[in-house]
């Protein structure tokens, strides 16, 4: 199959040896790669029960088969592992140039396992890999690594990955960092990579994977642009990033809240939606091999952070730092996400656990004793900040906070758990399920807990005909936006570019078939997304999880909201069961939500179970 | 009758105040109205049979009209009427 190479790098950081890993042509087809591949991967190679922060647990990152193939939106690698805030399944998207270096010298992936004596970092090239010593960056925040890295290489090109503070000392919400404005933020991906000691990974390819066809996948590029050129969805999108999104959300009432007790924000509006971002915008940016050039570069305009820019704010960390912490100073969400960024912390999960601590204070939740004397309320920039540095760097009661939102709630007691906002322990993004209860079911059901990627169920109960308030239909709906996102997250293009231009499946399999030379029809898409979600799914099975997993917190089954389109509604637990049902039917998994056994046979996975 | 209009596409805006009189208090008839006044903005949301175009939706107070009552939705004194591209994600 041409576009891939069919082998992957494995480091022991251990033993300190690399060495070449060959990966069955097969793999490609029934798994395609990225999400797919990492499945096989992890539920292959790592044993059940794994500590996820011990040398034994595994850190995959994966490239897609259109990777380093220019195709529209296809500089994207997913990073994947068992999360430590989880103890389930994790994978974790980003942007950057490693993802094309990767390829370029000559990998599909890298497995990492071990732990090294002391801090490294890997620099990759076509002949390996080498194992350096990273003692002078240790320490160092994730744009200092990057410079530093950058400044010995001299390779403008050059791929680089980085772990913060945050990382280095296993905070559970550290991600790990890219072209310096660039995440694959959840799951506590940064906190693994922290454990193995491994500070940053740098890579410097040399030639592409060998294509099938070079000139069609410029065709179709040239073909899409034209086509993006005149879809109004695209341009909004190409002026406005994803900051438009939060009118939507807080048009339709599902923008979180003061730590989702409410649903819209009035405030928000022309401060830190989209008009109010593109007052502060100075440039647009792409991500490589990609036109959409949705990316904005904002400098704080006024204030103590005059002058701090950032690529963002998107719209997760405007809702998270925004509306949800009651904070309406675009300067201080600037600083926020530079913050998270550098020093590493996942700016969803950090917003979020803010949230969910300014909720404890008002409370009285949390005596000050117990607080080391912090306390933060809504709307108290200098606290929200505070509370990140305090996290990232394990200080006073942020050391609680950087084990995620659910394990501060087990800390405080006192009934915090109903408003922990969380599923799997994994931290809400910024929608309330409330207010499109397909959101609850796609959340719920999430392998690595509360998901915005797998499915995007407000694209149908906000500006689609589904009736958001109901549990009617959404199983259905919720299935098969997943099984869409999922043959898009194994390829690893970009889901965005797809909803905007619109790119439609037929599309994304005439890209493969340029650049791999094999084709692949919707049925073969529909089978192979059933079939990594379902040993996915059998991987956390194994881990112990099921149905009892799959839930959501007291405060989005049981607290009508009070304000907005909604008002009045919640999921409420007959619903919940209602959609869980419908679900595992529409997966073939049984109502524990285990994979039956003609699900097993019918993805040829039977074998996987028995040989457990 | 007087209602609040978005528009959510290349240029967005935010919260007009429009007075209009419709036929009807029916969703058919206001956006008819609306369109008389309102043309331009409105062209890249809607349809000539005022349906919305591929690519865009219209929402009543935040819901989309076509899980109320469709173009027989009635609209009040004070409503949101909101046009939209469809953006999807964050």
């Amino acid at each position: 199959m041409k576009g891939v190479h069919g082998k992957l790098l494995e480091v022991d950081l251990t033993h300190g040896t690399t060495r070449e890993l060959p990966i069955p042509e097969e793999h490609f087809r029934r798994y395609l790669g990225g999400r797919g591949l990492g499945a096989r991967l992890l539920y292959d190679m790592l044993p059940a029960e794994t500590d996820p922060m011990s040398p034994d647990n595994l850190l995959i990152f994966l490239t897609g088969p259109l990777t380093g193939s220019m195709a529209t939106g296809s500089s994207k690698f997913v990073v994947i592992t068992k999360s430590p805030v989880t103890h389930a399944w994790c994978d974790a998207y980003s942007s950057g140039r490693i993802a094309v270096q990767l390829k370029k010298a000559g990998y599909d992936g890298m497995v990492i396992r071990g732990r090294a004596n002391h801090p490294c970092y890997l620099r990759i090239h076509e002949r390996g890999a080498d194992i350096r010593d990273a003692g002078h960056l240790w320490g160092k925040d994730s744009f200092a690594t990057e410079a530093a890295l950058r400044e010995a290489d001299d390779d403008p090109a050059l791929g680089v990955s980085s772990i913060g503070p945050a990382g280095e000392k296993l905070v559970k919400i550290a991600c790990i960092n890219s072209d310096l404005y660039r995440q694959a933020g959840r799951g506590g991906v940064g906190a693994v990579m922290g454990s193995k000691r491994l500070k940053a990974i740098v890579i410097a390819g040399g030639h592409d994977a060998p294509l099938h066809d070079r000139k069609q996948v410029f065709g179709l590029n040239k073909e899409n642009y034209q086509r993006a050129l005149v879809s109004p969805v695209a341009q909004a999108r190409m002026k406005y990033g994803t900051p438009l999104t939060l009118n939507i959300t807080n048009t339709g009432g599902i923008l979180p809240t003061k730590n989702f007790q409410f649903s819209t924000w009035e405030k928000a509006l022309e401060k830190i939606d989209s008009v109010g971002v593109h007052r502060s915008v100075q440039k647009n940016v792409s991500c490589l091999s990609c036109f959409i050039h949705c990316g904005l570069i904002t400098e704080a305009a006024e204030g103590k952070y005059k002058g701090v820019t950032v690529e963002g704010p998107e719209y997760e960390t405007l809702g998270l730092f925004g509306s949800n912490l009651l904070i309406d100073s675009l300067p201080t969400i600037i600083q926020a996400n530079v913050l998270c960024d550098m020093l590493g912390l996942d700016t969803i999960s950090a917003g979020n656990i803010i949230g969910f601590l300014m909720e404890c204070c008002e409370r009285g939740l949390i005596s000050s004793s117990k607080a080391d004397g912090f306390d933060v309320r809504f709307g108290d920039d200098e606290g929200a900040l505070a509370a990140i540095e305090m996290m990232a760097h394990r200080r006073g009661f942020g050391d609680i906070l950087a084990a995620g939102v659910r394990a501060a709630a087990q800390h405080i007691g006192e009934g915090s758990d109903r408003f922990a906002m969380q599923v799997k322990g994994l931290e809400f993004p910024a929608y309330d399920p409330r207010g499109a209860f397909g959101s609850g079911l796609s959340y719920a059901v999430s392998p690595r807990g509360a998901c915005h990627r797998r499915a995007w169920p407000p694209a149908k109960e906000i500006l689609g005909n589904y009736p958001p308030y109901t549990a009617e239909g959404k199983a259905e709906m919720v299935c098969e936006l997943y099984d869409v996102n999922c043959v898009l997250h194994s390829l690893l293009v970009c889901d965005m570019p797809g909803k905007f231009i619109p790119l439609s499946m037929e599309d994304y399999a005439k890209y493969l078939h340029a650049v791999t030379g094999e084709s692949f029809s919707m049925d073969d898409f529909a089978e192979i997304a059933g079939r990594i979600e379902t040993l996915i799914r059998l991987f956390n099975v194994r881990e112990g999880f099921g149905r009892k997993d799959d839930t959501l917190p007291h405060r989005t089954l049981f607290e009508p909201l009070p304000d907005g389109p909604g008002k009045g509604q919640c999921i409420g637990e007959a619903n919940l069961d209602r959609m869980l049902d419908e679900y595992y039917a529409c997966r073939g998994w049984d109502s524990n939500g285990a994979p039956t056994k003609a699900t097993l046979t019918k993805y040829d996975l039977a074998e996987d179970v028995a040989n457990r | 009758m007087r209602v609040i209009v978005n528009t959510f596409g290349a240029d967005i805006k935010l919260r007009q105040e429009i007075v209009l009189e419709p036929a009807s208090a029916s969703l058919r008839d206001v956006l008819s109205a609306l369109r008389e006044q309102y043309r331009a903005p409105l062209e890249r949301f809607l349809n000539d049979d005022l349906s919305p175009r591929e690519g865009a939706a219209v929402l009543v107070n935040g819901r989309n009209m076509w899980s109320l009552d469709k173009f027989a939705t009635t609209i009040h004194e004070g409503d949101e009427l909101t046009f939209t591209v469809m953006v999807a994600g964050g």
